[in-house]
């Protein structure tokens, strides 16, 4: 995930801000708000003649905003650090008389690849589970063989490997996204 | 794009940072020390208190941030080129991925004989192909175009992409 879609809005208006101030900044500069404020100071302007006469208890409050700035870029810069989006194992529903059923994701998603792995024409499988591990959805990336029928082959893959896996989650709408690529290389498997 | 913007929002979450610590410090050191702790404040206010909007540095350092904030929001907002064409399945989210249609159609439109280069561009709605031919008889770019445009044709409806993209062939001649 790394916050990708937190990072654009962030950077969008980081942009707009930047634009904001150096457009009010050049208009300025360039008579567009009058003679005046054109030969003013920086700080002659509302803003900073406000600032000025109640500076006791503002820069109180600037303080805090900027603390409260600092935690969230911090909180923002590990999320896009050290987070992931891959979910945890996975709880399976269902009769809880006999005890509760864990499945370890990385058992499952090794099971998916090793079984695509096994089909004439695939170079190579790689699958992971992400998002909540109570709704996860599973991704697989599958490089095929420039010589299979990859239409075919990707019919056994969603037929064959993607149907087992949602028997074994016991769910028949767990989302899946299938990524195929192409190599001419051939596969590490004898046929 | 995205390794680029993380690498940019990384440095302007380290900069947020570095600006809110360095205003809670330089406010504490202001109100309990009264004086400035790690910047001369005193020098930044006395300068902008004797210049003016008028000033060119003024002027030019805001058209600089402008343009740079223009630069940054079109290349936010630009449309990337597709990681994944999607397919027509009922069954999952699949999709082959630009570099496998652009290595697939190559090497189909690569087999044909006659055909020494080929370069594939994968667009949203456009795959363009451009194939370089020796020029000896009897394999001129001319006689060659069909079958190449078939090759890559008959590859392209076999990824039963949705929707399919168009297909553009261009045969030339390798220049001597």
């Amino acid at each position: 995930m790394h916050a990708d879609r937190t990072n654009r809005t962030m950077l969008i208006l980081f942009a707009l801000f930047l634009i904001t101030v150096g457009v009010i900044g050049a208009l300025t500069g360039f008579g567009a708000f009058g003679a005046a404020a054109e030969h003013s100071r920086l700080f002659a302007n509302p803003v900073g003649v406000y600032v000025g006469s109640n500076g006791a208890w503002l820069w109180f409050v600037i303080a805090a905003a900027a603390a409260l700035v600092a935690l969230l870029a911090l909180r923002w810069l590990t999320v896009l650090l050290f987070s992931t989006d891959r979910a945890g194992d996975i709880r399976i529903t269902g009769d809880r008389s006999a005890g509760r059923t864990t499945l370890i994701a990385g058992a499952l998603t090794q099971a998916v690849c090793e079984e695509i792995e096994t089909y004439p024409g695939v170079h190579s499988a790689r699958a992971r589970l992400i998002g909540d591990a109570s709704s996860p959805d599973l991704v697989i990336e599958t490089t095929l063989e420039q010589t299979a029928d990859l239409a075919a082959l990707r019919r056994r893959i969603e037929t064959n490997a993607v149907a087992h896996t949602r028997q074994a989650l016991d769910n028949p709408n767990l989302p899946v996204t299938l990524d195929l690529t192409v190599t001419d290389r051939q596969g590490r498997r004898a046929s | 794009m995205r390794l680029i913007n993380r690498l940019f929002a990384s440095l302007l979450s380290m900069a947020l940072i570095a600006a809110g610590v360095l205003v809670v410090i330089e406010v504490i050191a202001d109100r309990v020390f009264d004086k400035s702790a790690l910047i001369h404040w005193r020098t930044l206010y006395d300068w902008a208190d004797r210049t003016s909007w008028l000033q060119g540095s003024v002027r030019v350092g805001c058209i600089v941030i402008a343009v740079l904030g223009v630069v940054l929001l079109l290349a936010e907002l630009r449309r990337s080129k597709p990681k994944r064409l999607p397919i027509a399945s009922d069954l999952t989210d699949a999709a082959y991925t630009r570099r496998g249609i652009a290595a697939t159609i190559r090497s189909a439109v690569n087999d044909v004989d006659g055909i020494n280069h080929t370069d594939v561009t994968v667009k949203r709605r456009k795959v363009k192909v451009a194939a370089t031919t020796a020029g000896r008889q009897p394999y001129t770019a001319q006689s060659l175009r069909e079958p190449a445009t078939g090759a890559a044709r008959q590859r392209l409806d076999t990824l039963e992409l949705s929707p399919a993209p168009r297909l553009s062939v261009r045969v030339t001649t390798r220049s001597r």
